[in-house]
């Protein structure tokens, strides 16, 4: 069999040798740049790789060891997420920027007349800080009138999505305390039952999707923690 | 995006339940807002299928078991990317463990020595899954294999489900480089003639 023999390869047979995997690495490169602006060129990849897909029909399941999902959850949550997240905020304990909340309490000037201000006698305060200081928000909380009065320094939510506030108090699991507004500063009223349970707790800030967690447990990455100190 | 059942969400559900084609989709839309509830309800219910495809490349349970693993971390990460590819949510599933599983394949293939490689490679004849693709008389596929010679179907099958390239299969054949080239791609244009018949 001759070159001249070679069927003249069209985009179909191109396609189908890019899903069984027989292009050059250059071929599957050139192949997938097209793919991102050709939607025709999409539609031939699709077909194959449902029609090809068929061959694993027959394949049975089989169920993978356990050790797959820690793996799994190790990688891409950066833990084992065997101890819940906001466990491991409580061992942490207070040892978090005693000082930070303090710098809340006084400057704040006239330059944002609308905003709220922080409460001047808050008996609690915490400093909700990513690792790389990426997103921090202090937090001065009043239990007698139940304000919690929120300021974000740094960091935003993702376009599309929410920042959501969590209280983790004792054992228990998380509880939201709503999604932080795109405000800098706010002030979020606190439920009655959750009221006297800031002492000794500690706040988080998940990534949610907009309008907030679903569940009604933090649904995304963990993007701040601090832990509530008595001023 | 309709929601689907909420008691997905409440935790691990080992082997339970059969989803739709639409569950898994809005699964995977979950996740890629960075929803760990459904990802590992995704994991939960698809897991055991991608297994069996990388352990069927792969032929070791190691191996299989990282692939998996590397699996659903690029699941994780692409599942943004889903809603713009137009494949069914679990030809997309299966696509990954497949190309993830054979490219794991391949790199063992270079890495090991040569009498490694003959060993792996020279194995003849037909394995049980033939068989078994060969009683599945539904498929549309088979059916269309059926209208190639053949060891030209036998070229298209363990390119697919053993990852070997074009020299391999050429050697395999024993046939040149270009004639290997040829029957693949007039076997793909049979195949896309019969299967869009």
């Amino acid at each position: 069999m001759s070159d001249q023999d070679q069927p003249e390869r069209d985009d179909s047979v191109l396609a189908g040798e890019y899903t069984l995997g027989l292009l050059s690495a250059d071929e599957a490169a050139a192949f997938e740049a097209r793919l991102n602006r050709e939607p025709d060129l999409r539609v031939l990849y699709a077909e194959w790789a449902e029609d090809l897909t068929a061959m694993t029909d027959d394949i049975a399941p089989e169920a993978p060891p356990a050790r797959v999902w820690r793996g799994i959850e190790a990688d891409v949550y950066g833990t084992t997420a065997r101890t819940p997240w906001y466990r491991r905020v409580m061992l942490w304990g207070g040892g978090i920027t005693a000082a930070a909340a303090l710098v809340l309490v006084v400057g704040y000037g006239g330059l944002f007349d609308r905003a709220p201000l922080p409460p001047v006698d808050a008996p609690y305060a915490a400093e909700l800080a990513a690792e790389d200081r990426g997103l921090v928000v202090q937090a001065l909380y009043d239990d007698a009138t139940g304000r919690l009065f929120v300021e974000r320094e740094a960091g935003s939510a993702a376009p599309g999505r929410a920042l959501e506030l969590w209280l983790i108090a004792g054992e228990d699991a998380p509880v939201s305390l709503g999604v932080l507004p795109d405000d800098v500063r706010a002030v979020l009223a606190v439920p009655d039952t959750l009221r006297d349970r800031f002492a000794g707790s500690a706040l988080a800030i998940s990534d949610e999707p907009e309008g907030g967690s679903p569940t009604g447990a933090p649904t995304g990455d963990i993007l701040a923690v601090g832990q509530v100190r008595d001023l | 995006m309709q929601c689907f059942p909420a008691k997905l969400l409440q935790g691990r559900k080992d082997g339970e339940g059969i989803l739709t084609r639409s569950d898994i989709e809005d699964l995977i839309l979950r996740v890629a807002q960075g929803n760990r509830a459904a990802f590992e309800a995704l994991y939960d219910s698809t897991s055991a299928k991608l297994f069996g495809v990388a352990l069927r490349v792969l032929k070791d349970r190691t191996e299989a078991e990282e692939a998996l693993q590397e699996v659903y971390v690029k699941i994780w990460h692409n599942a943004g990317r889903y809603t713009v590819n137009g494949l069914s949510p679990m030809t997309w599933l299966i696509t990954l463990a497949r190309n993830t599983a054979v490219d794991r394949l391949r790199k063992l293939r270079r890495s090991a020595d040569h009498t490694q490689i003959e060993e792996r490679v020279v194995d003849p004849g037909i394995g049980p899954e033939d068989a078994t693709i060969a009683a599945s008389e539904r498929s549309r596929l088979v059916a269309c294999f059926g209208e190639l010679p053949g060891d030209r179907a036998e070229a298209v099958r363990r390119a697919y489900l053993e990852g070997e390239t074009y020299a391999d299969l050429a050697g395999r054949f024993d046939v040149p480089l270009n004639t290997m080239r040829t029957w693949l791609r007039r076997s793909l244009l049979t195949l896309r003639e019969c299967l869009t018949r």
